[in-house]
């Protein structure tokens, strides 16, 4: 499996798509919104939009490596990869695990590099450090778990883009990622908590500003493992269809 | 080596392999024949323990069975270096440390690619991608290599390269299973094959036995005032490139005749000659398909 997760990570770290999509869109969408919503503004209110815009974003972005993951994984399929796999004695499993963790990898570095560069650029207080990296960690597992089964149901690319899109805008708008909930109406505030972003983002803020409380983290961390689990059963469960379709 | 007992398979309603039965005896090239969508990959991707749900068994008699699967399409990771493929196969197969670093000098070697080994395979051309997708099957010394259509779409040179390598592992004692559906191929490189259509064996035997069995020897003729009445009668005469196929299960009589008749009657022969049998002509005869079709 080991092989498998080095080369996973060795092709995606050559890919300069990825690193747009990870990283610098992300910061370039970053500054721009935080330049544009804090012009004019005093400074706590200034602060608020940083603390706000910053996780928010960083949570927004992870949702995009679903795509690579799709791709990835519909490629394999299409140029007999999986099946060539099959003839060796790596098992059918332990592919499925050496194609996830790397994406896991890739999205823990994205989410620090991102809170990093708010630190950095826009001096957001990071308070609770650990509290921080649980819930950078759960993020992770939930983002690329939700990416798996998606990778292994759909049946072609602009299938994968199609949904990452759907989940990633669609959650960060209702999730208020891109505005406070309370700004909605009743029914989307309803709906919004019904998402992993919007708690993840909660989560987020209060972590940082060293406001998290540890029953407030267990529901976060609950809510996060719940949506990856999912993803990972659903994955799962679709593999041995995602499998014959590869073997022929 | 290997023996299929009564293989059967179903894709939905259609039936895919019906009562495939062979032997595959240690050391040779044998070969499985058939047009796209006989049922040769199928019958690979199971002798490759890829597809697992058919009735049926196969029976491997070797004690420490180390197969190769060499795949119909180019299964390679392009975004990476042709060294960085080996490794991962390497890797795969069990090797580690030193031995892999030797293994991926040598089978670098072989496929010719020394020079290329540090380049991103979507550099290579099409032949140098089909020579790595072998190296990868044969990074653990197989020796049973199951090789599926290894040469669609390639140049000459790298054909040859190709013929090269499989005879230069047939000679270190591997054990080849080689599907295509290019009969000068099979002709060449095999010892043993199978005709395979509409999922059934139709045939199969060493080369020279399906030739000797089923082929119908023949002459060409070509020239002028060279075609005696008697040959018009006797034999299957068809018109071809300007001359004559003559069938007959006397060539050499028929030659005669055809000399003879020219010399007493001015005739003028530019060509005359013994027709080799070939493989494609007796799979038209068993089958009634021709294997491009």
């Amino acid at each position: 499996m080991n092989a498998m997760i080095n080369l996973e990570l060795k092709k995606n770290l050559q890919d300069r798509g990825l690193l747009f999509w990870t990283l610098i869109l992300p910061i370039i969408f970053t500054v721009l919104f935080i330049a544009v919503f804090t012009s004019g503004v005093g400074e706590t209110e200034s602060r608020q939009v940083i603390l706000s815009i910053v996780p928010g974003y960083t949570i927004m972005f992870v949702f995009f490596i679903m795509i690579s993951m799709t791709e990835s994984f519909i490629k394999d399929r299409n140029i007999g990869m999986v099946a060539r796999i099959a003839s060796t004695p790596l098992s059918p499993y332990l592919y499925l695990l050496g194609k996830w963790i790397p994406y896991m990898y890739i999205v823990l570095t994205q989410v620090m590099i991102l809170l990093l560069f708010g630190k950095l650029v826009y001096d957001i207080s990071l308070e609770q450090p650990v509290h921080l990296l649980i819930l950078s960690v759960l993020l992770t597992f939930m983002v690329t778990g939700i990416g798996l089964a998606l990778a292994v149901i759909v049946k072609t690319n602009n299938m994968g883009i199609a949904l990452t899109q759907v989940l990633a805008l669609g959650g960060a708008l209702l999730g208020g990622l891109w505005m406070p909930t309370d700004m909605m109406p009743d029914i989307l505030q309803t709906i919004s908590a019904l998402l992993p972003q919007y708690w993840a983002h909660q989560a987020f803020q209060d972590a940082m500003t060293g406001a998290l409380q540890v029953t407030k983290l267990i529901q976060t961390s609950l809510i996060l493992s719940g949506f990856g689990l999912a993803g990972f059963i659903a994955a799962l469960l679709r593999y041995p269809k995602f499998l014959r379709r590869a073997k022929g | 080596m290997l023996t299929v007992n009564n293989i059967n398979k179903h894709y939905g309603d259609n039936l895919a392999l019906a009562n495939v039965s062979l032997h595959v005896p240690s050391g040779i090239c044998y070969g499985f024949v058939g047009p796209n969508g006989a049922g040769k990959s199928t019958l690979i991707k199971m002798i490759a323990s890829i597809i697992h749900d058919y009735d049926g068994n196969i029976q491997f008699s070797h004690n420490r069975l180390r197969i190769g699967y060499v795949p119909q399409v180019i299964s390679l990771e392009e975004t990476v270096t042709a060294r960085d493929n080996l490794n991962f196969f390497g890797k795969l197969y069990g090797l580690r440390s030193n031995t892999l670093k030797i293994r991926v000098n040598e089978v670098l070697s072989e496929i010719g690619l020394t020079e290329s080994g540090k380049n991103k395979v979507q550099t290579f051309s099409g032949g140098m991608k089909r020579r790595l997708n072998i190296g990868c099957a044969i990074m653990h010394k197989p020796n049973l290599i199951i090789m599926d259509e290894p040469t669609v779409g390639i140049d000459p040179q790298s054909r040859h390269y190709i013929f090269q390598m499989i005879e230069q592992l047939k000679n270190d004692g591997c054990t080849i299973v080689y599907a295509s559906h290019y009969m000068e191929e099979i002709e060449q490189l095999c010892d043993e094959a199978a005709f395979i259509d509409h999922g059934q064996i139709v045939e199969n035997g060493t080369i020279e036995n399906i030739l000797q069995k089923h082929a119908v020897p023949s002459i060409y003729v070509k020239g002028r005032r060279c075609l005696p009445d008697e040959i018009e009668h006797d034999c299957s005469v068809t018109s071809k490139n300007g001359g004559h196929l003559i069938t007959t299960s006397d060539p050499l009589s028929a030659m005669e005749k055809v000399i003879s008749f020219c010399k007493h009657n001015d005739g003028g022969i530019e060509r005359l000659e013994l027709v080799k049998p070939r493989l494609e002509d007796v799979f038209f005869s068993l089958t009634g398909s021709r294997l491009r079709d």
